[in-house]
């Protein structure tokens, strides 16, 4: 390709490649007098075209944020890079290039329209992100293989496609093959696919396409599941008690635990343990069910204040913009009253009368947010308290339950070491009747293994208990602190904000009223 | 509610009658008509009818000896059935009944009033009152309600005054009605001070109105009072009374039949009730009226309360209380008072009036002759019939400021059926503004239309309904000077826009007034806000100060801020000292940004921006002169469909679509013709032939063959005849004409030139007559084959001779 060009120097995208283009490109006529005058920042530049240019490699694209058409076509461009921050592009045109591999487009989300017409590609892929994609030309490549055009079901927006020069588009079942496994789409070729091809495509493949949609109705099945649960999860991590609905927490406590499981081969233990981890359990569920009740609660909390602070401002505002809209009628009456007086002294002093009106309007505005503050610093402070006494509340609470876990564990311990013990002594008197496995007859050696084992087992689970509770108390405490803050902070945001547009706009009356002052003095 | 479903018959009774008794109406002392809550439906509203009937019935009596001047021309007796001429024989029973029951009721009660029990028909036959009263079921759903059809009644019937002052008129009570003048009722008084303040200023204010309004209403009364109510008590009326039980009635009440009002029997202006009756009997009031009819209780079969005249009619059925049964005992009682002589199980006689037919014209036109007034204190009320004023006005209010009702206050016109669905028109005398308000379906899609002139430019307002237009405008105001509209639901958010004017400039008179718009000083629009952009960005409200050639643009404010942007630009084309001109400057865009941003500072912007709303400004001038064309575009039509003032047909209206009459006619024109044409093909040359045949059995082959054998030689016959016919009539004429040649030849001497004339005509039109017999002859002789030809054809397809065509198959 590009024999032309071949013989030429290629070029790279500089500075001045770019200003030129942009300049050229840019602003015509009087505008353009104006853009030559202040300079155009590649950042307020929407669209590009740089074709013709012998370029090998796309670079210092980078500035150009919001960018949304670029044209690279004609160049003897050979990798696709240094798009990554060209997010906002809609429209991008690589056809006749020399490019092999279709990368570095994963950014471009809002991507509708790509063109790679008259390229080197051979695969159709990594275009996963572009999920927005209308038109895609992939004419004149080396495209020699049917089965990337299933890859194209993905993009559910396409519907103009071009494919015609590949290898593929030999093959004389082509047309028939891309409408069956692309219904949705209109433009083939840059011709308009016909309702009676695609029947006649649709009867043609109708045994593989529905296997197809089977697999893929299927994996999007299996995603929603996924994506259910993982939902659910997202929900039980915000109350903090994840996994407590059921034995995670019991089985995550011999699941590390070697002695314990191999204690659980003695008789009676496995009862033991049976009824062990029912009640465990129990508690456990108990945990996550008053768990997700409190999330409730202080989701309910939450939500009222922020409808009450809401409805505050809402309110605080309105007052403001009546207080604004009154003095606005007033000034504008008074500012013509002042341009059409002619006495220099009664104009001073309708001037002063103005900037009068102005600060006491800054005074009153002033007066309002002032009040605001004040109320809300009271609603939040009240909030503050009674979110930290629901958390504290819920931290007892949990705690108290996790203790009753302890307990259980305590008392299982207890009883286990008991039979350990008892076993001890039988199998020191011999008198034992059942088979023990091999790893667990190694523990009764003597007294001193034994209850360390057990003891080490015992551990491990009180362990295991503490650090759940640790976690969940240490997490939803920094929660709190967190939504705390953010909500102090927000406030004081808000209040800075105010205070400086009030400050802005009183600026803005004032600095009018001096202009006016001036120009009156000019005249 | 009970229904008169059977009411339109009695109106059209009462057309005549009232024609008839035009003069009188009540003669009746406070009568009232029971109207039972009957069985079925058909029975109340027939009973009603009746009533009225009765009503008018009775009036003629006393008014036919009266009033000389009553006419009875208008009624044609002679067409009237023999029940109206003649009593029965059980009539004549009843009437002695009655007269019997009366003498009695005078002697009983010789205070009382006498009763109205037989007035005269409008064939000046006595009539007993129950036998007026013919149940009858309307076809028409409004009658089947109270309300509907007591207010179809009363459109049709005219109140007439009676001329006799010492029999009491009916009119007086409705004066006594109108009490337009009621308190308003006083203020709840709050505890807090300041409101009692309020309250109490206010209501001195109010007592001070009230106070003018009683001194008003003092001096109107006193206008009235020329005629006091010296008569009250002793008028006379009737009117309905519905019982209630069946068909859902929760309580009695009463009809008045002039205005299709229902009153509650504790209204206290109904005085109090001397005898009521229904088709089936009549009772009187035993009770005391000292409180109007407030006490009254209407269980009538209650004879101690209610009198009643033949026993035996289904009391049981009158009163649906459950004190029926205490009724019913309580009438032997009554009856040993007096009424030996009465047969137990006298009936009613059947009614003698005719069925009241109603045709759905006679309906739709619902008063007499299409039209009717009412007068009211200080208001005049018209009403007609659709279709009959040809600008479909059905109804027109007129108050008046005074009680003479010579000066107008304002004029309320309804109209029906208009094509620009012109629904009311109101015109305010004093102000002289004028309000047209459409129905939905104009062309312009007007709603409302207020003005006071039709001329452009003036004071005006215009509503629309902004759904059926594109632009979605809801309301056009204009003054002398400005133009102000509405809108809502733009796909460019805009709410509205408003239009300076300056006065025109006068040119010469080269350009005609449309050519020369009014130049516009000032445009504002204000926009709503679009959800999709920023509020720093969505333009609020710009003016565009053309005279000045400034626009300000002001935004929208962001849901957490309390000021809004604003720009303004200066149009100013300048030229700097080089004398090149001045594309943009940083002075000639003044701007406030809540939030100052960076690209918004740039020239390159701003320049952008000022283009823009440069191009903008064309296309609101352009509006404002397309809503100014418009406007006259809409008086123009306005006054075309005054001029014109067509009705619109709905298709389902037979009578007046003539179109579809036309189509109607033709398509009938058309079938029947097609039926001919069906009976003529269908002449059945078989028949007489198979007559002679057993009927039902099925031809045998032999049979068949000489059916159709038969069939043919008689046509051949036939055929014969007619050539033979026709043949001697030829042969005749020929030998006539051949004799008075003759006799021509012979007497050509002696005859005169006229007799001459005459064989000369005869010979001509004998001629003829011989000419046209050998054309028929000739057209016989080649037609008869063919014919003969068909025939056989036609009989070898009769599915009858099948069996000739299996041998032929």
């Amino acid at each position: 390709m590009n024999r032309l060009c071949d013989s030429m120097e290629p070029r790279v995208m500089d500075d001045d490649m770019l200003k030129l283009a942009v300049g050229e490109q840019g602003p015509q006529e009087e505008a353009g007098q104006l853009a030559k005058q202040e300079g155009i920042l590649f950042k307020d530049v929407l669209s590009l075209q740089l074709d013709f240019r012998n370029i090998l490699r796309i670079d210092n694209l980078w500035q150009f944020e919001n960018l949304r058409k670029l044209q690279l076509d004609n160049n003897i461009i050979e990798k696709i890079e240094g798009l990554e921050n060209l997010t906002h592009l809609v429209w991008l045109d690589l056809s006749f290039n020399n490019i092999e591999t279709i990368e570095g487009l994963d950014t471009l989300v809002n991507l509708e329209d790509l063109s790679l017409f008259n390229n080197r590609i051979s695969k159709i892929d990594s275009l996963d992100a572009l999920v927005k994609l209308q038109v895609l030309s992939l004419g004149n490549n080396q495209i020699d293989n049917m089965m990337n055009i299933v890859y194209l079901r993905r993009f559910k927006c396409l519907r103009t496609l071009s494919l015609s020069g590949n290898p593929i588009s030999e093959a004389e079942d082509y047309k028939m093959f891309i409408c069956a496994y692309l219904p949705d789409l209109v433009y083939l070729d840059f011709r308009r696919i016909d309702d009676h091809t695609k029947e006649l495509a649709e009867a043609k493949h109708q045994y593989s396409i529905d296997e197809l949609k089977h697999q893929e109705n299927l994996m999007q099945v299996r995603l929603q599941d996924e994506r259910a649960r993982q939902e659910e999860l997202e929900k039980h991590k915000t109350a903090f008690v994840e996994h407590l609905n059921g034995s995670f927490l019991f089985d995550s406590m011999y699941a590390e635990d070697s002695e314990g499981n191999k204690l659980s081969y003695l008789p009676g233990v496995s009862e033991l343990l049976e009824a062990y981890k029912d009640k465990f359990v129990i508690i456990c569920v108990n945990i996550f069910e008053y768990g997700l009740k409190q999330q409730e609660k202080r989701k309910i909390e939450l939500d009222t204040f922020s409808e009450c602070v809401h409805e505050a401002i809402q309110e605080n505002q309105e007052q403001g913009k009546r207080k604004i809209a009154q003095f606005e009628e007033k000034h504008l009456s008074s500012l013509s009253a002042i341009r059409e007086e002619s006495e220099l002294p009664n104009i001073e002093k309708m001037i002063l009368e103005c900037s009068a009106d102005v600060s006491e309007l800054f005074n009153e505005l002033m007066m309002l947010e002032m009040q605001l503050v004040e109320q809300l610093e009271e609603t939040i402070n009240m909030f503050e308290r009674n979110i930290v006494d629901m958390v504290g509340l819920f931290i007892e609470n949990v705690q108290s339950l996790m203790a009753q876990c302890r307990d259980l564990e305590n008392h299982h311990h207890e009883k286990l070491l008991e039979i350990s013990i008892s076993t001890l002594e039988k199998i020191v008197k011999g008198d034992l009747d059942e088979d023990l496995p091999d790893d667990l007859r190694a523990l009764f050696v003597d007294k001193d293994t034994i209850v360390n084992a057990v003891g080490a087992s015992h551990d491990i689970h009180l362990l295991k208990i503490d650090n759940r509770e640790d976690e969940l108390v240490t997490r939803i405490n920094s929660w709190c602190t967190r939504l705390v803050d953010k909500i102090h902070k927000d406030e004081i945001m808000r209040n800075r904000k105010r205070v400086k547009e009030i400050n802005q706009y009183i600026d803005h009356m004032q600095s009018e009223l001096d202009n006016l002052e001036y120009s009156d003095i000019l005249d | 509610m009970e229904v008169l479903r059977e009411k339109v018959e009695e109106e059209e009774e009462a057309e005549r009658e009232e024609a008839a008794e035009r003069a009188e109406w009540a003669r009746t002392e406070k009568m009232m008509r029971p109207v039972e809550v009957r069985k079925e439906e058909t029975t109340l509203t027939q009973e009603m009818l009746r009533d009225l009937e009765k009503k008018l019935s009775e009036i003629q009596i006393p008014i036919s000896a009266e009033l000389p001047a009553f006419t009875k021309d208008t009624i044609d007796i002679s067409k009237l059935p023999v029940s109206y001429k003649t009593n029965t024989p059980k009539e004549e029973h009843l009437l002695q009944v009655a007269d019997n029951f009366s003498r009695q009721y005078s002697h009983l009660c010789p205070d009382r009033v006498p009763l109205f029990l037989h007035p005269l028909n409008e064939c000046e036959v006595p009539k007993f009152v129950s036998t007026t009263l013919r149940p009858t079921l309307m076809p028409y759903p409004e009658l089947y309600n109270w309300d509907s059809c007591a207010q179809f009644v009363s459109d049709f019937l005219t109140m007439v005054p009676l001329p006799d002052p010492l029999k009491p008129t009916v009119q007086k009570e409705e004066k006594v009605l109108p009490k337009k003048y009621t308190v308003r009722p006083p203020r709840d008084l709050c505890s807090r001070f300041e409101q009692e303040q309020e309250v109490k200023k206010q209501q001195e204010i109010r007592a001070q109105e009230k106070k003018q309004l009683r001194e008003e209403e003092e001096r109107l009364m006193e206008a009235e009072k020329a005629k006091p109510d010296a008569l009250h008590g002793l008028r006379v009326h009737s009117w309905v009374l519905v019982l209630s039980g069946k068909r859902e009635v929760p309580e009695n009440f009463f009809i008045d039949a002039f205005t299709g009002h229902s009153y509650s029997t504790q209204d206290e202006r109904f005085l109090g009730i001397e005898s009521l009756w229904n088709h089936k009997n009549y009772w009187i009031n035993m009770q005391d009226c000292w409180n109007c009819c407030k006490d009254l209780i209407f269980d009538l079969g209650d004879p101690v309360r209610w009198e009643y005249m033949l026993l035996g009619t289904d009391k049981s059925q009158l009163s649906l209380t459950e004190e029926d049964d205490s009724g019913i005992n309580d009438e032997d009682d009554v009856e040993n008072l007096g009424k030996e002589d009465e047969d137990k199980s006298f009936d009613m006689p059947h009614s003698w009036v005719e069925q009241i037919e109603i045709s759905p014209e006679a309906f739709e036109t619902r008063c007499p002759n299409g039209k009717k007034v009412i007068q009211y204190k200080r208001a005049k009320l018209e009403k007609w019939a659709p279709y009959l004023n040809s600008n479909g006005l059905v109804s027109r209010l007129t108050t008046y400021k005074d009680l003479e009702c010579t000066n107008i206050l304002e004029i309320k016109e309804w109209y029906q059926n208009r094509e620009d669905m012109l629904e009311l028109k109101h015109i305010n005398k004093t102000t002289d503004l004028k309000i047209d308000y459409f129905k939905p379906g104009h062309p312009h899609a007007l709603r409302v239309h207020s003005y006071k002139s039709m001329q452009p430019e003036m004071d005006r307002v215009i509503e629309f309904y902004e759904t059926a237009r594109v632009d979605g405008l809801i309301k056009r105001e204009e003054t002398a000077s400005t133009m102000t509209e509405y809108y809502q639901g733009r796909p460019d958010f805009l709410s509205y826009r408003h239009a300076n004017f300056r006065p025109r400039v006068k040119k010469l008179a080269l350009s005609s007034a449309e050519s020369n718009p009014r130049p516009i000083v000032k445009i504002t629009e204000q926009f709503f806000r679009n959800p999709e952009k920023p509020a720093e960005e969505d333009v609020a409200e710009r003016v565009f100060l053309l005279a000045e050639e400034r626009i300000q643009l002001r935004y929208h404010c962001r849901d957490d801020h309390i000021t809004a942007s604003k720009r303004e630009f200066l149009r100013r084309t300048e030229v700097d000292s080089k004398g090149n001109r001045i594309i943009m400057t940083p002075d000639m865009c003044i701007s406030f940004e809540v939030e100052p941003m960076e690209h918004t500072k740039k020239l390159l912007y701003q320049y952008e921006a000022m283009m823009h709303l440069k191009r903008e400004e064309k296309l609101s001038r352009h509006q404002v002169w397309e809503s100014e064309l418009e406007v006259l575009e809409i008086l123009k039509l306005r006054e075309e469909e005054e001029a014109a003032h067509t009705l619109t047909i709905s298709i389902y209206d037979t009578k007046r679509n003539e179109k579809s009459k036309e189509y109607r006619e033709a398509m009938e024109r058309v079938m029947h013709e097609e039926h001919l044409r069906q009976v003529e093909t269908q002449l059945d040359y078989l028949a007489p032939f198979l007559a002679q045949l057993p009927p039902g059995e099925k031809l045998t082959r032999w049979q068949a063959v000489r059916l159709k054998d038969e069939c043919l030689s008689d046509f051949k016959q036939r055929l014969i005849n007619k050539a033979n016919l026709i043949q001697a009539r030829f042969e005749k004429e020929t030998q006539e004409l051949q004799k008075k040649q003759q006799w021509y030849q012979e007497n050509q001497v002696t005859l005169t030139p006229e007799d001459e004339d005459l064989y000369l005509s005869y010979c001509s039109q004998a001629m003829f007559r011989i000419r046209i017999l050998e054309q028929r002859l000739n057209r016989h002789k080649e037609l008869a084959p063919l014919k003969y030809l068909a025939l056989e054809e036609k009989l070898y397809k009769d599915p009858r001779l099948g069996e000739l065509q299996k041998i032929f198959a």
